[in-house]
């Protein structure tokens, strides 16, 4: 821990150093690659990017390491991304909320500021419902809402969080209106539907998954294009006629101005990480849908669900 | 009952084997050792050591981790009883008698109090764990955020008065506490609140800032304050006999460990920081059911020995919501889930069927873990005690040293060095005019929590405060609340009366 510790001084400084002598990028990299983090450790966002920085440091030649940098729901860690010196030393993992944060708060960052590198995986969000709960299906959850507007609880992970803004747009492509009660974290807002203190709850994997699997929560509305693998039974919304999906992504973004051979080198490395069978394997035990998606792909769903954030956010503020 | 003890036999099994012995024996260090560093918690020491599991197999790996946890309880209170300066957040309360202990040479009875009644608590839990796990994460599930709210308020009035000094001092500090506790993003909005377009205040002010500030740094301070002769002639250095506790010790303290173990263990039960505020219960406790009250805050033996069984009881019970039902009460445990996801283990209602060598293994593993970290924690206390030997000049920059490096590493953020900087300046001035710092520090962790149970229950009810009485639990502990309140009443009145009648 202490080396560590150690570790990451001496990166800082050798980054300070490294920032003051041009770079050629033809042998980058020369030294280790960091990952910022703004989540705390041991979180599911974490883990994943762990598992892909061991699996790509083989194929970068040199060490991926992962540096958390938790608070303000993420502004921390993107500021301090943000301001590091586009060398391609330094990556941030881009996760939904970097095209949230920036509507809600003033930041000194929004995604413009970032090159995309690549998309690792995305998770379509989902409702869930207690397995004694009323309604059978989707419909009869969405008659019970319309005709009690207001009356069903949906709990969510955080006030503006990526799943309370998907409960939200939901409602809008349902026609109904929830009562939406926020928690602090994924885990709250479950443990509240369990013990039956709101009736339903907006997750993305892997929240929620072992108590579907165990039979005590079910899916009452899937917001994917296709079922999920572990749950071919539960039914997306799109095949219930309602034409809405909408999921969390995390990918790697670099600060804006990395040179393009760099990103390439980058994108090359960590795209090989990816199909790495080591990391194949951590996400499919963390029920992780990997999703690759290049720079352009990835820069586009950035940009896209930018502009969807934003309009939510100010409907949410009003 | 019966099928539990077999399994627990072939837990046993996997845990004596060389491997995971080897596994609990270096968790159990490790976690002594960020106990024992001033602000690394078992959080930080968890989130370091996942990756060197990544080649393990999961019962190692878990088996290792779940060391560091219930070890760091027993590492925690060293620095509080020797420097004042809280090791982790569940050891602030012990900073109070213990600090005094050791200031009356007696700190190699307090350190060897803490792990004697560590043990027996951890012990206890550990039972608690395997007999009662899966009707007690039922019971855990009845609270709701309108009976988490009342048991907040409960808590916030027994506790805000936990160190007894002036009431009005105490409820001036609590207060503060709840200010400082409304930094940071607004739960229920999402909005910043008192942060001042800075990214740092957007996530609030760090617990463990605050409390190494207010109490490590302001003791250094307090120390820096005072003439040279003065400082280096303070501690009274103990015989060797004197470094373990007496007979006459022990008999004082098992019953204060006994009922920690018992308060911790259902506080454990409560989402949040369920350690923090089982050792403050303890206290409170501990100081309601003595004989001599007023020994308290002067160095009462009982006063860290229920704290420190009360939390190593509710870090085991903390296991019971994650290996149950699969879900996280505080954030060790969270990050553990993290831990076990990362090994292909899913926690939740089929864990222990799926993975029974897996669950039963790390149940004994606690148990030896427990016995490990007595064995490890006991031979310390004289090296510990003798620290204390060191001149001030030199242990107090050392001190304020190991809570700079050990701040910095907490979140990688120089803004909460700088933080506990400043708490630690306001715990000068805090103690030059007699105020404490245990309300403000149990406000800070209650506030946000009491804030958003608040909010959720008022919007779960459409704005309507029956909520709160028409649940059985709320109503119950608003009773005891109402109680609480009207029994000093009561009595002053009573008092008045019979004074009266017999003045005639």
């Amino acid at each position: 821990m202490r080396i560590r510790l150690f570790l990451s001084l001496l990166a800082a400084l050798l980054l300070g150093i490294g920032g003051a002598i041009p770079l050629q990028a033809a042998d980058f990299p020369t030294k280790e690659v960091q990952i910022i983090v703004p989540w705390a450790a041991g979180g599911a966002t974490d883990l994943i990017f762990r598992a892909v920085a061991a699996s790509t440091e083989k194929y970068l030649g040199k060490a991926v390491v992962v540096i958390n940098r938790p608070g303000g729901g993420g502004a921390v860690g993107y500021t301090e991304g943000s301001q590091a010196a586009p060398d391609g030393y330094t990556l941030v993992s881009a996760i939904t909320p970097l095209t949230i944060l920036p509507h809600q708060v003033k930041t000194a960052f929004t995604y413009k500021n970032f090159d995309p590198v690549v998309n690792i995986s995305s998770d379509p969000s989902m409702f869930l419902i207690r397995h004694d709960a009323p309604w059978k299906d989707l419909k009869e959850f969405l008659d019970y809402a319309k005709k009690n507007p207001n009356m069903i609880t949906v709990g969510n992970s955080g006030a503006g969080g990526g799943v309370h803004l998907v409960a939200v747009a939901f409602e809008k492509a349902a026609g109904v209106k929830f009562n939406h009660i926020p928690f602090p974290g994924g885990g709250p807002s479950v443990t509240a539907l369990l013990g039956a203190h709101i009736n339903a709850v907006s997750v993305s994997p892997p929240e929620g998954i072992p108590q579907v699997q165990a039979g005590k929560l079910k899916i009452i509305a899937l917001f994917a294009d296709k079922r999920l693998e572990m749950f071919p039974n539960a039914p997306t919304v799109k095949e219930q006629g309602i034409n809405f999906a909408m999921g969390m992504w995390r990918g790697l973004a670099a600060p804006k101005g990395t040179p393009p051979d760099v990103l390439k080198k980058l994108h090359d490395a960590f795209k090989k990480g990816m199909e790495d069978p080591a990391f194949k394997k951590s996400a499919a035990d963390m029920a992780v849908n990997v999703h690759y998606l290049g720079p352009n792909d990835f820069g586009r769903l950035m940009a896209s669900d930018d502009s969807f954030y934003a309009q939510l956010v100010k409907e949410v503020k009003k | 009952m019966l099928e539990s003890l077999q399994q627990l036999a072939t837990g046993f099994g996997v845990a004596l084997s060389p491997q995971n012995l080897f596994y609990c024996l270096a968790g159990a260090t490790v976690g002594t050792l960020v106990g024992v560093l001033p602000g690394l918690g078992p959080i930080a020491g968890i989130a370091l050591l996942i990756p060197v599991t990544f080649g393990l197999n999961p019962t190692s790996a878990i088996i290792m981790l779940a060391g560091i946890y219930y070890g760091a309880m027993y590492g925690g209170s060293t620095t509080s009883i020797l420097l004042n300066v809280p090791g982790e957040t569940a050891s602030v309360i012990t900073c109070i008698d213990g600090y005094k202990m050791a200031q009356k040479g007696k700190a190699g009875k307090a350190l060897a109090i803490c792990a004697i009644g560590s043990f027996i608590a951890g012990t206890l839990g550990i039972f608690g764990l395997v007999f009662l796990a899966p009707p007690l994460a039922d019971a855990a599930l009845a609270f709701g955020p309108a009976e988490y709210f009342s048991l907040m308020v409960f808590g916030f009035i027994v506790l805000s008065n936990v160190t007894g000094g002036s009431f009005l001092k105490s409820l001036m500090m609590a207060v503060v506490g709840l200010i400082i506790g409304t930094i940071g993003l607004d739960p229920v909005t999402g909005e910043g609140r008192f942060a001042f377009d800075s990214p740092s205040l957007l996530g609030g002010i760090e617990f463990v800032a605050v409390a190494i500030g207010l109490f490590g740094i302001g003791e250094v301070l307090v120390n820096a304050g005072q003439p040279a002769e003065l400082l280096e002639q303070k501690v009274v250095m103990p015989r060797l006999l004197e470094l373990y506790p007496s007979l006459q010790d022990l008999k004082e303290s098992i019953f204060a460990i006994l009922r920690g173990a018992g308060l911790g263990f259902g506080v454990g039960l409560v989402p949040g920081p369920a350690p923090v505020i089982a050792t403050y219960a303890s206290y409170m406790m501990e100081k309601k059911v003595s004989r001599h009250p007023e020994e308290f805050g002067q160095g009462a033996i009982k006063g860290v020995a229920g704290p420190e069984a009360a939390n190593n009881a509710a870090c085991q019970s903390a296991f019971i919501p994650l290996f149950a039902i699969g879900i996280p009460f505080a954030p060790p445990t969270a990050i553990l889930l993290g831990a076990l996801l990362i090994h292909g283990v899913t926690p939740g209602p089929l864990m222990i069927r799926e993975h029974p060598e897996l669950f039963w293994g790390v149940i004994a593993s606690m148990y030896i873990g427990n016995f490990i970290l007595l064995l490890l924690n006991l031979p310390f206390v004289p090296l510990f005690a003798n620290i204390l030997r060191i001149p001030k000049k030199i242990l107090l920059p050392f001190v304020t040293l190991l809570c700079l490096t050990g701040m910095y590493s907490v979140n990688n953020s120089m803004f909460d060095v700088w933080t506990m900087i400043l708490f630690g300046a306001v715990g000068f001035l805090l103690r030059k005019w007699a105020y404490e710092g245990a309300p403000l520090l149990l406000a800070l962790v209650l506030g946000p929590k009491l804030e958003v149970a608040f909010r959720q229950s008022l919007m779960i009810s459409h704005g309507s405060f029956d909520i709160f009485i028409n649940r059985p639990i709320s109503l119950a502990f608003l009773g005891a609340i109402f109680l609480c309140l009207l029994i000093p009443l009561v009595r002053v009145v009573y008092g008045r009366l019979r004074s009266w009648a017999a003045t005639g």
